[in-house]
């Protein structure tokens, strides 16, 4: 019931699913009770260390934070890979805590030296506790749940800003000013609790399976390398990585040149007067702007737009900040305030959201090494660098005497600034690809097809031929002599093969199946005689068969055995039919095949249908297409009209589109244009796909999939392939909606599997026709782990989908595929239904 | 031929008896029978050939076109009990390399897990 309330309570401003309020909120105020302790403590250091120090002596105070972190980042990439995750964090906030304890004591002495050890502290404070924050984050949440809850949980910490800011500005005046700290310390005490009710909470949800999983890997990860190095190797070697610390660099170095341009522009425009009064307002309002951006906005643009789009909204706003202010310069203080604005409230929300789900798809081992390099050192370092290269600018750039820079000084840094940000753009346009990829290979593919995996092992020919061999033997020696041919002609009778076929028994009396290709001698006598060369053998053979003499009699012999009854009758039957394969297409004999290929008998028609495969005459392609139609025949006459190739595809087409025409003919037919698998037969295909309904339609679709398989390089209309995926969504959501709660009860009962069936045919084939037109393993690789895949392997292949399918598509496929309730789903197919079924899009 | 099919531990056996050869083919198809189990779910196919004397081309077609079939779901078709000369002829064929073979139905269906 509580939980029901808090569900609906936060369903209001977070898209969250039943079950994830409880962490959603840890996280939230796990986020919260660690920055409003830091505002407290901020604004403490800058008035401690600015009235016991000076302003003068703030370079000391960064060059001592950059120097330490270093030092941090070492000692932290040490001990994460040799206690646990939940151990190194809750003592991190007990430390932490009794520092600000400590501290609490030693302003009571009024030490001079303590103000710069408390800044430097506090610095460090904030960037463990918050790297630690979004690596347990990233342990947590696989990329659809991060994108959902991000905005609501990174809400936490503008709150945080918010409230502690205040309780600073507003306690500092009264006598409780002694005591902010222990109220910092408090706060962070109750942390320590957050932190270990969501490790007892991922306890709780973690299968036993998937927990010992963890736990092995935990323990490999303890064997691994650590280190400031080693964070510094891993970066290095991975180009995403690298990509991830540029984007880091660069937008640490834009930053600061922001930063430097709006002082100076607010210095200029309103002079000394009531500068802190005016920070004061512009702070609280920026922080407020985030967290309301943050908690309503972020979810909902990374979701809405992915988030390779999402990462240039922050560098194409301060491009156009910048650009303002190249224009007014000194002139309006406005731009510099929107500049500004936006780049406090994007930084803290949508940019950081975003940069934190970009690390979500990396291996563990990399994340942690690489999270702590990046976030801990590189950010300090990239605001060095910035400060550095503001530096050179105000070398060289013009100066004023009174506000240290002119407006063209100001304008020239607007150009540099936008220089850069095109840098930055190019990065994130790389990094989201990088990020595509890397959910890529996240997935690993469940299966290949089928057919191409035979197809890649096995001669499939040379198999039936063997089989066909042996079983012929019992049946009449001349069919067996023309089956011995017939390998010999296609050079295809190796020793072992040799071997098998002259064995006198039908039972092979070894024990060890190995020895038998190994001994040399058997006991066995070898029934082909050795010394007839293949050669010969075969040339002979070939010349009998085509003596005018051989042709008339043979002519006549096969006459009379097609008019012959019985079992005599049927065997003489098989061999003219096997023989007729045999010979030269323009032999008169030939023509004889059309009545061997109508016979009764499906075992001289298979024969019959294998000559025919040899001989590729056009006038046996309709006997040949009539025995589609045939179950026990219809796999050789595939395979016998697959041999004639792309020279009839045409009629083959002819077949498929005419309505009137056998379905299972149709089917059969629509499967031999898949094993041609040109562009013409793909093309065929896909010219039926819009008509075509039921089984045939399945079949077109899964014969257009293996030619995707087979052959990257034809291609598929896309009209037509969309127009299809939209009429199979359009069935799914009628069959969806339709099928009243009674039916879908029998279905979770399992007594209506009917219903389940279709469902599950229909989307299958929408994968394997958004297979044709996006990329064909990717879309693969996601529907194999959609139906198969754990939480976080279903969770990863929606993601690629996300990244790979068009908006209109995406918004189109997810409802069925996207984890949601019954209702939800329901609400989300008849929207479909309202904005498909019109016909607006589907056929 | 006959073929009975038996479910154990979420396998599907075929026990398949006499020749599955193209003269002897009943009304239904293994492939058939195949297909059906995949129909209603089921992903792990055993065919077992202990009684099983002899296969010609159109056996070797049935047992492909299952194997693919069952494959194409994500699901596994093994073969248990093979005779001794059928193996010897699968290995010349090459069928050993996609079709997984093995001497008795327990280490067979363990396999499958």
């Amino acid at each position: 019931m509580a939980k029901d309330r808090l569900h609906n309570l936060l369903s209001r401003v977070v898209d969250i699913k039943p079950g994830e309020e409880v962490i959603a909120v840890f996280f939230f105020l796990y986020f919260f009770l660690i920055t409003a302790p830091y505002y407290i403590i901020k604004s403490l250091r800058n008035a401690n260390y600015l009235e016991h120090q000076g302003v003068n002596r703030l370079p000391l105070a960064y060059f001592l934070t950059a120097l330490l972190m270093g030092f941090v980042v070492n000692l932290h990439s040490k001990l994460q890979v040799k206690i646990p995750r939940r151990t190194l964090i809750v003592s991190s906030l007990i430390f932490f805590f009794l520092n600000i304890g400590l501290f609490w004591w030693l302003f009571q002495l009024d030490w001079k030296w303590v103000p710069v050890v408390f800044w430097v502290w506090a610095n460090i404070f904030m960037i463990v506790l918050v790297t630690q924050f979004w690596i347990l984050v990233n342990d947590t949440f696989n990329p659809r749940e991060a994108k959902r809850l991000i905005g609501f949980i990174g809400s936490g910490a503008q709150l945080g800003a918010i409230l502690g800011g205040m309780m600073a500005g507003s306690l500092a005046k009264t006598k409780a000013s002694d005591f902010l700290l222990l109220i910092a310390a408090g706060m962070l005490s109750i942390s320590i609790f957050i932190v270990l009710s969501i490790f007892a909470k991922q306890r709780k949800a973690e299968p036993e399976a998937e927990r010992e999983a963890a736990d092995r890997k935990k323990k490999s990860e303890k064997r691994a390398k650590a280190g400031f190095r080693d964070g510094w190797e891993t970066v290095k070697q991975s180009p995403y990585l690298k990509l991830l610390a540029g984007i880091v660099m660069v937008t640490l170095v834009v930053s600061t040149l922001i930063d430097f341009q709006f002082n100076s522009i607010v210095f200029n425009v309103r002079g000394g007067k009531n500068l802190t009064s005016f920070f004061g307002y512009f702070n609280a309002g920026t922080m407020a702007f985030a967290f309301l951006l943050q908690l309503l906005l972020t979810s909902n643009i990374i979701r809405r737009y992915g988030i390779r789009l999402t990462l240039l909204f922050y560098p194409l706003i301060l491009l156009l900040g910048s650009a303002g202010i190249g224009m007014v310069a000194f002139a309006s203080i406005i731009p510099a305030i929107l500049i500004k604005a936006s780049d406090k409230s994007l930084a803290y929300s949508l940019n950081q959201s975003v940069r934190e789900l970009l690390y979500i798809p990396i291996s563990v081992e990399q994340k942690y090494k690489a999270k702590v390099f990046i976030d801990m050192f590189l950010n300090r370092f990239a605001k060095g660098v910035g400060a550095v290269i503001l530096w050179l600018l105000l070398a060289i750039l013009p100066k004023s005497s009174e506000i240290g820079i002119t407006a063209l000084g100001i304008r020239y840094i607007s150009l540099v600034v936008a220089f850069i940000i095109l840098g930055w753009i190019l990065l994130n346009l790389k990094v989201g690809r990088g990020y595509t990829d890397t959910v890529k290979e996240k997935l690993k593919p469940a299966w290949e097809r089928g057919d191409r995996l035979v197809a890649d092992q096995v001669d499939v020919d040379y198999t039936k031929l063997v089989f066909d061999t042996l079983e012929s033997k019992d049946r009449s020696s001349v069919l067996y002599a023309l089956h011995l041919f017939d390998l010999i002609r296609q050079d295809k009778m190796t020793p072992e093969l040799k071997k098998i076929i002259s064995h006198k028994s039908d039972e092979v009396r070894m024990t060890s199946l190995g020895t038998l290709f190994d001994q040399g001698e058997t006991g066995l006598g070898p029934e082909i005689d050795d010394n007839l060369s293949d050669e010969v053998l075969q040339k002979e053979i070939q010349e009998i068969m085509s003596l005018d003499s051989y042709q008339e009699v043979m002519k006549s012999y096969i006459g009379k055995a097609i008019d012959k009854s019985g079992a005599e009758g049927k065997i003489a039957r098989m061999e003219a039919a096997k023989a007729i394969g045999l010979m030269n297409p323009d032999a008169p004999v030939v023509e004889k095949l059309e009545d061997l290929l109508a016979d009764e008998s499906p075992e001289v028609s298979h024969y019959a249908l294998e000559s025919a495969a040899a001989l590729k005459r056009r006038e046996s392609v309709p006997a040949l297409v009539q025995k589609l139609s045939k179950p026990v025949l219809c796999e050789d006459a595939m395979d016998a009209l697959a041999k004639y190739g792309g020279k009839i595809v045409g009629t083959l087409a002819d077949y498929l589109g005419d309505s009137g025409e056998n379905l299972e003919i149709r089917r059969g037919v629509s499967s031999v244009l898949a094993r041609i698998g040109n562009q013409d037969a793909a093309d065929f295909l896909s010219w039926e796909l819009t008509e075509a309904e039921g089984a045939l339609a399945m079949d077109i679709i899964d014969g257009l999939d293996k030619i995707r398989t087979e052959n990257a390089a034809v291609h598929f209309p896309e009209e037509a392939v969309k127009s299809k995926i939209y009429g199979e969504i359009v069935s799914y959501c009628q069959n969806f909606v339709g099928s009243s709660t009674e039916k879908r009860e029998e279905k979770k009962q399992g007594i209506n599997q009917d219903w389940e069936k279709r469902q599950t045919h229909i989307l299958e084939s929408i994968f394997k026709l958004l297979g044709l037109i996006y990329p064909h393993e990717d879309i693969a690789k996601a529907y194999q782990n959609l139906k198969t895949g754990t939480k976080d392997s279903v969770a990863y292949a929606i993601e690629l989908l996300d990244n790979i399918l068009e908006r209109e598509m995406r918004d189109t496929v997810f409802p069925l595929v996207e984890e949601l309730s019954l209702e939800e789903r329901m609400a989300r197919c008849r929207d479909l239904l309202t904005n498909l079924a019109g016909g607006k899009r589907s056929k | 031929m006959r073929i009975s099919p038996r479910a154990k531990n979420d396998v599907i056996i075929f026990d398949i008896e006499g020749e599955i050869k193209r003269s002897d083919i009943t009304d239904v198809t293994l492939h058939q029978l195949v297909k059906d189990q995949l129909e209603s779910g089921k992903r792990k196919i055993l065919l077992n050939f202990e009684q099983v004397e002899f296969i010609d081309s159109f056996g070797v077609g049935e047992i492909l076109a299952s194997y693919i079939s069952t494959h194409n779901l994500g699901g596994k078709l093994k073969i248990v009990k093979i005779s001794k000369k059928l193996y010897l002829i699968f290995q010349v064929t090459m069928l050993t390399k996609v079709l997984d073979i093995f001497d008795d139905e327990e280490s067979a269906l363990k396999s499958f897990f």
